[in-house]
C-alpha cells in the first residue's frame, strides 16, 4: 500500500478528517480543569460546542485519524484494507501544529485522535503517544484530548497514553460477538474489552491513591443506574489540587456502537450499554447510525438512509439510563425488543405504567418526578427547590421549564389535573402522538419542509363545482 | 410616581438603584428607566449621576447581606439585553433583602422569575459565545476576536479566555457596543472603549489569516456526513446571527 507523504497539510487534513467523521466524540460529561498558568488551554466539564457541521452534529474537537492506512478489513469501514482510497498519514508535528493553531483561534476544544492501524497496533499507538507527548510537554497544551485505545496494543503503552489524554475510548463497534465476527474479521470481543478493562482499572487505582492521600471525591451528575436513591452520584475525581501532575484519563472512557449494520434489536443494544455503564464504569456510550460507505454483500441495504430515528431513540434511552434511574429491562423486553417509533421511550414507559400516575407535583419525591414525561433533570430540581417555598400550580410549572404538552397527562397540582381527561392508555397515546408525530416526521424527512395540504395529505379530491365558484364570488361560504 | 433615569452600564444601574432606594419615596412610588423613553404626565423625572462610591455601596450590601450567588444573578442581569433590567433588578432586590438567600428558588414570584429568565437567556448566549467566538491573528501574533452578542458578554468572555489563552496577547472586540477587552500575555485584561478613530484603524488592519482559515474551512466541510445532511438542525444549534462573525461561514 502506498502512503502519500508529499501531500500538503490541507490535503491530508481533508482526507484524514473525512475518514474520522464516522467516529462520535463529545466533550460533555468531561472534566473541569483550570488553566495552568504555564500553558495553553483549559477544559470545561459540560463541554463547549465550537461549531456545527452541515449534518447538524457539533464540532468540538479536531477529529482526525493519524493515518487512514489499516491492516484490518472491517466491512463497514471506509478505510478497510481492500478499499482503494488515497492513503496518507500525519506526522506528530503536523498534528501538534494544527491543534495548537486551531485552539489559539478558538476553533476547537481539543484534539480527537484516532487512527487506522499502521503495521501493528503497538507501532500505531507509539506514534500516537509521540504526538500526545509533544503536545503536552513541548507545546504545553492543556486543553482536552480524546484518544482511541487500539485493541491489541501493549498495556504499558496504553498506560503511558492514559496519563496524557483526558478521555480514552475503545470502539465496541457492534453489540454482539457474532456481529463482530461477520463484519470485523480482524477483531474479537475479548480483544476490545481488554484495553477497556485496563483503563477502568487505571482510573479506579488512581481514585484509590487519591483517597489514601487524604483527597476528597466530589460527586458529579446524578447517576441513577444503581437504582438506589441514596447513592445517586458517581464518584468523579476532580483534579484541582495538583494542577502540575497529570491524572489517568480524568474525563473517563467512552465507546461507540454502530446502529443498524447488524440485525441486533434495540433491547440488545440497550442491555449492552447498561452492562458497559455498570461493569466498565464508562462515561458515555455513543451510537452511530450506520452509513453504507462500502458496497458489501454482508452489509444491509438502507433505502431510507441511515437509521437516524433509531439512533435518536437509543440516545433518549441512554439518557434515561444515565440520569433518570431507569433500567434497560424497564424500557424494553424480549417480547417488545424495539422502541416505539411514534413515542419517546419515557412516554412509552409511562403509558405502560399508568398505575403509577398521576403524580402530585407538590409532594412526589425527586426520583418520582424524574420519571414523569416532560420533566427533565433541570425542571425536577427546580420543582424540588421551588415547592419548598410555596405551592406550585400549572402556570408555575410552565415557568420552571416543564414541557406541559406531555406532562399534563401524568401530573396533578394540589390534587387537580390541568384539564379533565381519561386516564386511559389509548386516549393519552392519541393525544401525545399528535404532538410527537411532527417531530418524527422532522427527523426522518429533514430538509424537506412543506406545508400540509388538504389535497395531498388527506386525499380530498372533490371537484370544484360551479356552485362553489358562485359561493366564493358572493362571499357566501 | 418618581422615575429615575439611568444610563446603560452596570455601574449606572447600581447608582440608579441606590438613588431610587435611598430616596425613601416607597418602592411602589419609584421606577427605574433607561434614557430615551417617552415621558409620561404626572411623573417626576430625575436623572441619576453615576458615582463609583454609590455603586460600591449597592454591590457591597448585596454581597455582604445576601450571597455571592445573588450578586452573580443581578450582575449578569445588569449585563443583559433586557431594556427594563434596571427596574427588574430593583424589584428583585426588594424581595431578596426581604426573604434572604432562599429567594433564588422562589420562581413563583414574578420579580424573581424575570431575573431567572434574563439569566437563562444570558447564560445560553454566553455558552454559545464561548464556542462560537473566533480569533484571527494580527501582526506580532496578537489575536483579534470580533463578537456581536445581544447581551453584553465581553467581560464574562474575557474572563473565560483569560484562563484559556493566558499566554497569548488578545483583543476581544464587541462590534455592537464598540468596546474591547484587551489581554496581555501572562497578565490580566482591561476593558477599553474602542470607538475612537485610532482604535477603529487598528482593528481594521489586515490579519494574516488565509492559511488557518482555509484549513479550518476544509475541516468543517469534510467532517460533515453527506448522508445525514440536516441544515435545519444546524440552524437550530447554530443560529444565523452568529455566523457573520465565524470563520467557517465567511
Amino acid at each position: 500500500m502506498l502512503i502519500q507523504e508529499a501531500m500538503s497539510i490541507q490535503q491530508k487534513l481533508e482526507i484524514l478528517s473525512d475518514a474520522a467523521k464516522y467516529d462520535v466524540a463529545c466533550t460533555s460529561s468531561g472534566v473541569d480543569r483550570k488553566g495552568t498558568g504555564s500553558g495553553l488551554g483549559n477544559t470545561v466539564g459540560a463541554g463547549i460546542c465550537h461549531s456545527f457541521s452541515a449534518d447538524g452534529r457539533c464540532i468540538s474537537l479536531l477529529k482526525i485519524l493519524f493515518t487512514n492506512q489499516c491492516i484490518y478489513d472491517c466491512k463497514y469501514c471506509i478505510n478497510r484494507r481492500s478499499n482503494d482510497v488515497v492513503r496518507t498519514a500525519f506526522t506528530p508535528d503536523e498534528v501538534c501544529t494544527l491543534t495548537m493553531q486551531f485552539y489559539r483561534r478558538n476553533f476547537i476544544e481539543g484534539l480527537f485522535l484516532s487512527s487506522g492501524i499502521l503495521y501493528t497496533a503497538d507501532y500505531t499507538m507509539e506514534l500516537i503517544y509521540q504526538t500526545l507527548y509533544r503536545l503536552r510537554n513541548d507545546h504545553h497544551f492543556n486543553g482536552y484530548i480524546h484518544v482511541k485505545a487500539i485493541p491489541g496494543a501493549s498495556p504499558e503503552l496504553i498506560d503511558r497514553i492514559g496519563f496524557l489524554a483526558d478521555r480514552m475510548s475503545v470502539n465496541l463497534e457492534l453489540p454482539t460477538a457474532e456481529g463482530l465476527r461477520t463484519l470485523a474479521p480482524g477483531k474479537t470481543r475479548d480483544k476490545i474489552l481488554v484495553p477497556m478493562r485496563q483503563v477502568q482499572q487505571g482510573i479506579a487505582a488512581q481514585n484509590r491513591r487519591f483517597l489514601e492521600g487524604g483527597g476528597r471525591i466530589r460527586r458529579l451528575a446524578s447517576y441513577g443506574m444503581s437504582n438506589s436513591p441514596q447513592h445517586p452520584g458517581r464518584n468523579v475525581w476532580v483534579p484541582q489540587d495538583n494542577p502540575g501532575q497529570r491524572n489517568f484519563v480524568p474525563a473517563g472512557q467512552s465507546t461507540q456502537m454502530i446502529v443498524g449494520a447488524t440485525p441486533e434489536n434495540d433491547y440488545q443494544m440497550v442491555r449492552v450499554a447498561e452492562a458497559l455503564y455498570q461493569k466498565f464504569d464508562l462515561k458515555r456510550v455513543f451510537y452511530s447510525a450506520f452509513v453504507r460507505v462500502n458496497d458489501d454483500s454482508n452489509l444491509p441495504a438502507l433505502p431510507g438512509g441511515p437509521p437516524l430515528l433509531r439512533e435518536h431513540r437509543l440516545y433518549q434511552a441512554d439518557w434515561l439510563l444515565r440520569f433518570y434511574g431507569f433500567q434497560a429491562a424497564e424500557l424494553l423486553s424480549e417480547e417488545r425488543p424495539n422502541f416505539n417509533i411514534l413515542l419517546d421511550p419515557k412516554c412509552d414507559w409511562a403509558l405502560r405504567h399508568l398505575e403509577l400516575f398521576p403524580v402530585e407535583i407538590n409532594k412526589a419525591d425527586y426520583y418520582t418526578l424524574l420519571k414523569v414525561p416532560g420533566l427533565g433533570v433541570k425542571s425536577a430540581k427546580r420543582i424540588a427547590a421551588a415547592r419548598r417555598q410555596g405551592v406550585l400550580n400549572f402556570a408555575d410549572l410552565k415557568k420552571l421549564g416543564v414541557v406541559l404538552k406531555r406532562a399534563v397527562y401524568f401530573i396533578t397540582c394540589s390534587g387537580k389535573t390541568f384539564q379533565p381527561f381519561k386516564l386511559d392508555e389509548n386516549y393519552i397515546t392519541n393525544q401525545l402522538i399528535g404532538a410527537e408525530q411532527r417531530k418524527v416526521w422532522d427527523i426522518e424527512h429533514h430538509s424537506s419542509y412543506r406545508q400540509l395540504s388538504l389535497f395531498d395529505d388527506y386525499k380530498v379530491t372533490a371537484p370544484v363545482t360551479s356552485a362553489d365558484r358562485q359561493a366564493v364570488v358572493s362571499g357566501a361560504l | 410616581m418618581t422615575v429615575f433615569i439611568c444610563k446603560e452600564q452596570v455601574d449606572d444601574i447600581w447608582c440608579g438603584i441606590y438613588e431610587a432606594w435611598m430616596s425613601r419615596l416607597g418602592h411602589a412610588n419609584v421606577r427605574l428607566e433607561p434614557e430615551g423613553r417617552n415621558r409620561e404626565l404626572f411623573c417626576d423625572y430625575r436623572q441619576v449621576e453615576t458615582c463609583a462610591k454609590k455603586a460600591a455601596k449597592v454591590t457591597d450590601s448585596i454581597r455582604n447581606r445576601l450571597t455571592e450567588d445573588i450578586y452573580e444573578l443581578v450582575y449578569k442581569a445588569a449585563l443583559s439585553q433586557d431594556a427594563d433590567r434596571a427596574d427588574r433588578i430593583y424589584r428583585f432586590l426588594i424581595y431578596a433583602f426581604h426573604i434572604g438567600s432562599r429567594v433564588t428558588d422562589m420562581l413563583q414570584i414574578p420579580a424573581v422569575f424575570e431575573i431567572f429568565q434574563i439569566n437563562r437567556n444570558l447564560n445560553i448566549e454566553f455558552n454559545h459565545m464561548q464556542g462560537f467566538t473566533r480569533f484571527s491573528q494580527m501582526e506580532e501574533g496578537v489575536l483579534l476576536g470580533r463578537i456581536g452578542p445581544k447581551n453584553d458578554l465581553t467581560a464574562l468572555l474575557a474572563n473565560h479566555f483569560a484562563d484559556r489563552l493566558s499566554f497569548e496577547n488578545w483583543i476581544l472586540y464587541d462590534c455592537t457596543r464598540m468596546k474591547a477587552a484587551v489581554h496581555r500575555a501572562g497578565e490580566g485584561w482591561i476593558m477599553v472603549q474602542a470607538d475612537s478613530a485610532e482604535w477603529q484603524n487598528r482593528l481594521q488592519k489586515a490579519t494574516d489569516e488565509n492559511e488557518y482559515e482555509l484549513l479550518w474551512k476544509t475541516f468543517c466541510e469534510s467532517i460533515a456526513i453527506r448522508e445525514r445532511s440536516n441544515p435545519r438542525c444546524q440552524m437550530n444549534m447554530l443560529p444565523l446571527r452568529f455566523r457573520p462573525f465565524m470563520t467557517e461561514f465567511q
